[in-house]
């Protein structure tokens, strides 16, 4: 056959009698066994990228913005909260109450976590530096606050405004480190300070 | 007993290789897809005459996606603000820190604005018959997918896009 004419006739060339003469000494049978189960383990990186960009992944929480409910350490320690983020359909069915991932507005390339405040059709009595006394939700955007009372420790919709679902990027489900605080996160139990006149009935 | 010839043939894994095989070129194209390069067909009259209302296949490098080294003039695609699930292709005319007048009518009430840190403003070609920034307002970068970069289909009319900037000429 012809494909078997042009192995043998590779077979036979002086870079590849070297290449065979060098697996046969044991660094080379090494050398070899090693890049093979590199490339294998490479292989799987595509696959590694879906599920953490489709599926879920770990984040770690900095910045004093949720305290105290995550980083409850902030103020003791370095210490990131862990937090388990999921990124299946993140624009669809999210409740007021939410801890959501976004690509922040203002820097697009850093993500952020916050609490979702108010859905489309709120209207939402906004804090200081927002130029509007209250703000309308509009279609296919939120309101996000970040749950540290002092407000000058978040950067939220309190200064860019509403933000498209369009940015967000996961809906953070569960708190894996530290252990006294691990566990879903109860989302539904949340009690905001933030005046919210709901929209719609059926949410 | 011995086991039946299938099971100890050396081909006998031959099923989960195919099936691991797909699994990982699946995967690798999907990536290819969301990070390199893809191949997606646009419609709709906004970008006349840059993009024909039917048919066309446009090449959108995903480098680009949230808008990094997006400059003034490229053709970008990004997920619709409005309307989610929606992708749409448009032209940038301002970054970040950038003045707009933004003109409601021919004659009317004329405004001008700053852009945002970390948005752009984005336009269509075809101003009479586009939804964009005039509308929704300075538009966060980060949902930009990537840049347009060619025209591929129909082929007899393939062509680079480019920034559409032309020195003003002096007379």
């Amino acid at each position: 056959m012809f494909s078997n004419r042009i192995f043998s006739a590779l077979r036979n060339t002086a870079i590849s009698r070297n290449v065979t003469a060098f697996r046969s000494t044991p660094s080379g049978q090494f050398f070899w066994d090693t890049s093979r189960k590199l490339l294998i383990i490479a292989s799987w990186v595509p696959a590694v990228v879906f599920f953490n960009e489709n599926v879920g992944m770990v984040t770690f929480i900095s910045g004093p913005s949720m305290y105290p409910y995550l980083n409850t350490n902030y103020n003791e320690s370095q210490s990131k909260d862990a937090c388990w983020v999921n990124k299946w359909k993140p624009a669809e069915n999210l409740k007021r109450g939410m801890l959501v991932s976004f690509w922040s507005p203002a820097h697009p390339e850093v993500l952020a976590v916050k609490r979702v405040i108010a859905l489309p059709g709120d209207k939402v009595v906004t804090r200081a530096p927002y130029p509007m006394p209250t703000v309308d939700i509009p279609c296919n955007h939120i309101w996000v606050e970040g749950d540290n009372k002092d407000g000058t420790k978040t950067l939220d919709s309190n200064y860019y405004g509403p933000i498209s679902t369009s940015l967000v990027q996961g809906k953070i489900t569960h708190v894996l480190w530290p252990w006294n605080s691990a566990g879903s996160i109860r989302w539904w139990e949340f009690k905001g300070r933030t005046k919210v006149v709901k929209g719609r009935g059926e949410d | 007993m011995p086991l039946p010839q299938f099971f100890t043939h050396r081909h006998a894994t031959a099923p989960l290789l195919i099936l691991t095989t797909t699994l990982k070129t699946f995967f690798f194209t999907h990536l290819f897809l969301t990070h390199i390069y893809t191949l997606k067909p646009t419609r709709g009259p906004s970008m006349l005459p840059t993009l024909e209302v039917f048919g066309d296949s446009v090449l959108i490098s995903r480098y680009f996606r949230r808008g990094r080294d997006v400059k003034v003039g490229d053709v970008v695609s990004f997920d619709s603000v409005v309307v989610s699930g929606e992708e749409v292709i448009k032209r940038v005319v301002g970054c970040q820190g950038d003045f707009v007048i933004l003109q409601d009518e021919v004659g009317r009430g004329e405004k001008m604005l700053q852009v945002p840190e970390g948005h752009c403003w984005v336009v269509g070609d075809n101003l009479s018959a586009s939804r964009d920034s005039r509308h929704f307002g300075p538009m966060p970068m980060a949902v930009i997918k990537g840049k347009v970069v060619a025209k591929v289909f129909p082929w007899s009319e393939r062509k680079w896009i480019d920034d559409g900037l032309r020195p003003v000429e002096t007379q």
